[in-house]
């Protein structure tokens, strides 16, 4: 079934790489600024805090463009390992002076204060800002990388609970359809004695009636492996299963089957039409002494599949003499309604509507499905 | 003549069922088939057989109602036909007649375990007409056994269903616009009419629309008894208990004039202590 391996979707799949870009800028403007405060208090020189904080931030963002860059490109999972470690350090070791060089002359640009020249670099008051850099941007990265592990803790979380509950529905559908494809023993011993019977009274229709149990069986048996049938199919083991009930019901049971030629290939999920015939059968039409007639069909309805199973039987309302309900406790229905949630969510439904004169009508809505 | 009637809903396992009587009691007359629980009443009361087979999962009303029906309803002028059920594979219904020692035949059927079940029928119709010279013991043997059964059987089915519903103390009835609130210990006796159930009182009666199953679910068991299909008698308002020509019990309520009838399978309610 198409639906059920379609991929989950999971936090992992958004644009990772530009948000973590993002969030790593927001931080690194945060912790340059307050590197500057400290600096200042540091220095005894809180007049030029303005210009501290433009000379750390360039220094920073810069010291930034080039780890993240190297991190995202090249090793976006990077978060674990220790072979990167070795590299990780000589690329800080590396950043540090080129940040600071660049950093102090673009800031020295922005403020107007000139800048030194390369030849001049470093002289010993600026060795030890390329030495704090190195220390604040190390100190950075270690927050970055931190940051990382948690989210990816999370997400992966997420994602293993995802999969939990997608191999719990997976489950759950198998299980609903097995629930469905339950032959009843009441039904198979009493169609078994009729055989009984026939054999030594109608060879001939026990013979056709032993054809029509085999198609039975081997439709309702065969659920458990697949996940999907035609409706071509579904009509012929119907057909089957009203068959049998025909031979034993006698005159009781008419039935009708129509379906299209179009709609033979369509696909639907096994077992979802006959239980809706057998409860037709078995809470509308035998418990009634005068019997009735059963009628399934398949039409196309604005491009959507429609089945009818309609009956006119006890009805769905009505109780006999003794005051059980005709269509028992709807476990069927309930069953047949969960699993239409669980593989189609709003696109099927089924009614369950009273007939006219008498009797109940199963109407099973879903999206057209073609091989 | 030794006679029977097969009531089953389908066609060929009636005639399957009729044709392997035939082979193993060539002698025992097919008096008819009845098609649902309902004819098979009709029909059994009609054609007074002295066999009785009686499919359980009938349209109309299943085999164990009819054969309740039936006990209620026949009128002892002739001896109660002997009663065989009839059912296909089912896990309950087979424990259960087990338990009670009920006459049953399996679907399909088994031509050995059918001769035996027509050798103990043989015996009793034999031993019937021995003794049915010497009528007037006040249940003859078929419904006497068939009751025993039933006992049993319906002694099972609280134990399986019914959980520990809180008791009705106050029954609220509408008669007309008004509803009226009558305490269950004021009720003489609640009587089924189709799809409701009629509250009898001193001062009247009352419709409530509940089965008598259900009703009878929520009363306390001591005080409020089933004497029939359709009615739950309250015991402290029961004057005494009479038995008719037939050997059928009456019971006459303080207040009341009616006289309500009980089937024999309630009938050991009312023996002397």
């Amino acid at each position: 079934m198409q639906i059920l391996t379609a991929p989950l979707p999971l936090p992992s799949a958004r644009p990772w790489r530009l948000r973590r870009f993002a969030n790593d800028l927001g931080l690194t403007i945060v912790f340059c600024s307050w590197a500057a405060v400290l600096i200042q208090l540091a220095v005894g020189d809180p007049q030029h805090l303005y210009q501290q904080m433009v000379y750390s931030n360039c220094i920073g963002l810069i010291a930034m463009l080039i780890l993240d860059g190297v991190r995202l490109l090249f090793v976006p999972h990077l978060v674990s390992g220790r072979r990167w470690l070795l590299p990780y350090a000589l690329l800080l070791i590396i950043t540090a002076p080129v940040a600071h060089y660049c950093g102090i002359v673009i800031g020295g640009t922005i403020l107007g204060e000139g800048w030194t020249p390369l030849s001049k670099y470093p002289n010993a008051n600026q060795f030890y800002m390329i030495l704090f850099t190195l220390c604040a941007i190390a100190f950075m990265s270690l927050i970055f990388v931190n940051r990382e592990r948690v989210e990816r803790l999370k997400v992966d979380r997420l994602e293993a609970r995802a999969r939990a509950e997608a191999i719990e529905r997976q489950a759950l559908q198998a299980q609903l359809r097995l629930l469905q494809a339950q032959i009843e023993p009441h039904m198979l011993f009493n169609t078994l004695a009729n055989l009984q019977g026939l054999i030594a009274i109608d060879p001939e229709r026990a013979s056709t009636m032993l054809d029509h149990l085999i198609s039975f069986l081997r439709a309702t048996l065969s659920v458990s492996r697949a996940e999907t049938t035609q409706l071509g199919q579904e009509f012929a083991a119907i057909e089957a299963y009203l068959g049998l009930m025909a031979v034993r019901m006698g005159e009781r049971l008419r039935y009708r089957c129509m379906l299209p030629d179009a709609l033979r290939a369509a696909r639907l999920p096994t077992m979802l039409l006959q239980p809706l015939v057998e409860n037709a059968i078995i809470h509308g039409l035998e418990p009634h002494v005068d019997g009735g007639e059963i009628v399934v069909e398949a039409a196309l309805d604005a491009g959507r599949l429609l089945i009818k199973v309609s009956d006119t039987g006890l009805g769905l309302g009505d109780q006999d003499a003794h005051g059980r309900s005709a269509k028992g406790g709807g476990v069927g229905v309930a069953t047949t309604r969960e699993r239409l949630q669980a593989l189609y969510g709003a696109d099927a439904r089924l009614d369950l509507v009273p007939g006219q004169p008498r009797g109940a009508v199963a109407l099973l809505t879903l999206p057209l499905e073609s091989a | 003549m030794t006679t029977a009637l097969i009531a089953e809903d389908e066609p060929i396992l009636a005639a399957t069922l009729a044709r392997t009587l035939q082979k193993l009691w060539p002698a025992l007359q097919l008096a008819g088939t009845a098609p649902n629980g309902i004819k098979a009443v009709e029909q059994a009361l009609e054609l007074r057989p002295d066999i009785l087979f009686l499919d359980i999962k009938m349209p109309g009303q299943t085999g164990l109602e009819a054969a309740e029906e039936l006990a209620e309803r026949w009128d002892g002028a002739r001896p109660f036909p002997q009663v065989v059920f009839v059912t296909a594979y089912d896990d309950y219904a087979v424990q259960a007649f087990e338990h009670a020692a009920v006459d049953y035949v399996l679907k399909p059927v088994n031509e050995a375990r059918l001769a035996r079940t027509v050798e103990r029928l043989r015996a009793r119709v034999d031993a019937r007409s021995g003794a049915s010279t010497g009528a007037g013991a006040d249940l003859d043997a078929g419904l006497a056994t068939l009751v025993e059964q039933m006992r049993g059987l319906l002694q099972q089915v609280p134990a399986a269903g019914s959980g520990q519903a809180p008791h009705l103390d106050v029954i609220r009835a509408a008669v007309g616009n008004v509803i009226r609130m009558i305490p269950v210990q004021d009720v003489l006796f609640f009587q089924a009419l189709d799809k409701y159930v009629n509250v009898a009182t001193l001062d009247g009666d009352a419709l409530i629309r509940l089965s008598l199953k259900e009703l009878h679910a929520q009363l306390d068991a001591v005080q409020f008894c089933l004497i029939g299909r359709s009615c739950i008698v309250n015991m402290r308002h029961v004057a005494s208990a009479t038995r008719d020509d037939f050997g059928k019990l009456q019971l006459a309520l303080r207040g009341r004039p009616e006289k309500l009838k009980v089937s024999p399978l309630f009938a050991h309610l009312f023996r002397q202590m």
